[in-house]
């Protein structure tokens, strides 16, 4: 299967006026503000499917739906905003459990209807779905667990296992086994209540026969197409550098750190800023050059950037605040960190992959990527982004690897990427030196 | 004691370098850029340069090479995080005597440099 950059564009606008008509219909409903924020399409791992959600307490509805296009979809409110968006449309049915709940089926299922019916219309099919079914979990439990056969087809022997088909509601376990290749694309939608912190989400786990059928139709036999295994290699490539970012970490802090979530997707340009958030972070930024050439930021909070800085230090500073020999250590940390991301694109690719010296970054998210957004703007209306985390339940301390590419040159590096040397991300330093 | 020359732009791995070395070692310079690493060169003829490969105003492989060109027995290890194949062999053109990746620690900075400068 091939993917143009043009169908996954018509796919994102797509699934974003499916959510904001279906946000239009609860706001008429309920009188209450909601804009959508972001809506991207991401390649991730099947046990990474709804990571953003972790920590929450959801309530929402679910479908399954077939035809055209098949799958599971399924709208997730927080508990809490749940309660009022049931408040707003029987008054006083928060407090009786059985009322919040058939408000949330039947508003859920008003949204979602319309959600679908976008995507029949676009298609010119028919696609039915199941009544709603009233979910209720903590974090991605709340989800259906995405059904069908994985994204990737063919790799290399480090990569072989890849799943075919056989996880039919399963997944959650099937890519830990054996490190197996097993990616699926999910659309996702993230509405904002429009005055308060609440968030709610739209998914869609398109099964990947179907979702292949209505990609190979909807892409042109043009140029530009991309093979989608090579994009899950390249999915796989990336999370090896999201690790060898990790153990570069531990190696420099002492502590133990775990890669995490990586996922590739794929949004308008203007909602590139949205995915990074209002929060103030510390990191470093580097241009990089070569095929692809782009962006790529290393960026910690505030208060995990203290403490990582802190692991770094030969003596102890004791410090709340962020000292210059901090800044000094998460410079040299992100360029570590850069290089080791960049690098395995390189040995797989054979082509040098050159960067600038890491700039230090300390402002609000979007302040940081917005004009990064903007240098990559000028040549395209989307893009795609690399979005990487680390974690360790050793002190609070967590990361983000962001990664802008020209999308153009990320095209070409794709086309030349030959599937059998993906494992091949590690140079031999030894051998280079014989 | 070898006179040490190190050049990278980043102050954090300077400080550790420093430190890892001056017990053994002379320091005889600490500079930001390929530039002042060539000039700092020629001045102290250290024994050993610790050369950084991303470096503004000029990188360390064009550094190495200048000096490996005036001077073809100066020893120079690449201590960079720098990790693709094709710059280690750029290197290696260039005249770098010896290659470390960061993160690195003492262990295996004292085997780079046993392996170039033997005591």
């Amino acid at each position: 299967m091939k993917v143009d950059i043009q169908s996954l564009g018509a796919f994102n606008r797509l699934t974003h006026e499916g959510a904001e008509q279906a946000t239009a219909s609860m706001c008429r409903m309920t009188g209450l503000d909601a804009v959508v924020d972001v809506t991207k399409i991401s390649l991730v791992d099947r046990a990474d499917v709804g990571e953003q959600l972790a920590g929450g307490e959801f309530v929402g509805v679910g479908f399954d739906f077939e035809g055209e296009l098949a799958g599971e979809t399924a709208l997730v409110f927080d508990r809490e905003s749940s309660e009022t968006i049931a408040e707003a449309l029987v008054p006083g049915s928060a407090a009786d459990e059985a009322m919040a709940r058939s408000s949330v089926e039947e508003i859920g299922n008003i949204m979602m209807s319309g959600f679908i019916d976008g995507w029949a219309d676009f298609l010119g099919a028919t696609i039915e779905h199941s009544p709603p079914e009233y979910v209720e979990g903590s974090g991605r439990d709340v989800l259906p667990a995405p059904s069908g056969e994985a994204a990737t087809v063919e790799g290399p022997d480090a990569f072989e296992g890849i799943e075919h088909g056989d996880a039919a509601g399963s997944g959650e376990g099937a890519s830990a086994a054996g490190g197996s290749l097993d990616q699926v694309f999910v659309f996702r939608s993230e509405i904002e209540w429009v005055g308060e912190s609440v968030h709610f989400y739209i998914y869609m786990l398109p099964e990947y026969g179907p979702l292949a059928d209505v990609m190979s139709n909807q892409a042109s036999a043009a140029d530009g197409a991309i093979p989608v295994d090579k994009l899950g290699v390249f999915n796989e490539m990336t999370s090896d550098g999201t690790q060898r970012a990790a153990d570069n970490v531990e190696m420099m802090t002492g502590i133990e750190t775990e890669a995490e979530v990586t996922q590739l997707s794929f949004a308008p340009i203007e909602d590139v800023p949205k995915q990074v958030g209002t929060d103030i972070y510390v990191g470093t930024v580097v241009e990089f050059t070569g095929v692809p050439s782009g962006y790529l930021m290393v960026l910690f909070d505030e208060v995990s950037a203290v403490h990582i800085a802190e692991a770094m230090m030969p003596v102890e500073m004791d410090s709340d605040e962020l000292t210059d020999q901090h800044k000094h250590a998460i410079e040299e940390l992100g360029n570590i960190v850069t290089s080791g991301f960049v690098d395995g694109w390189a040995n797989v690719l054979q082509t040098p992959v050159e960067h600038t010296p890491p700039r230090l970054v300390h402002d609000m998210g979007r302040a940081i990527v917005d004009p990064l957004a903007a240098q990559v703007g000028r040549h395209q209306d989307h893009a795609f982004l690399i979005d990487s985390e680390m974690r360790t339940d050793d002190i609070a301390f967590g990361a983000e690897i962001q990664v802008l590419p020209d999308e153009k040159e990320l095209r070409q590096a794709l086309d030349e990427l030959l599937v059998e040397r993906a494992d091949r991300t590690e140079a031999d330093v030894e051998r280079v030196f014989e | 004691m070898p006179d040490v020359l190190i050049a990278d732009d980043s102050d954090f791995m300077r400080n550790l370098l420093r430190e890892i070395l001056e017990e053994d070692h002379n320091i005889v310079g600490e500079v930001e850029n390929g530039v002042e690493a060539v000039e700092t060169y020629k001045e102290e003829e250290p024994d050993l340069v610790m050369m950084d490969i991303v470096m503004p105003i000029r990188d360390g492989i064009e550094a190495t090479d200048e000096i490996k060109t005036a001077s073809p027995d100066a020893n120079v290890i690449m201590c960079t995080s720098v990790g693709q194949e094709k710059k280690m062999k750029e290197a290696v053109k260039a005249g770098a005597d010896g290659y470390i990746t960061k993160p690195f620690q003492k262990p295996s900075v004292m085997e780079a440099i046993a392996d170039v400068v033997p005591s």
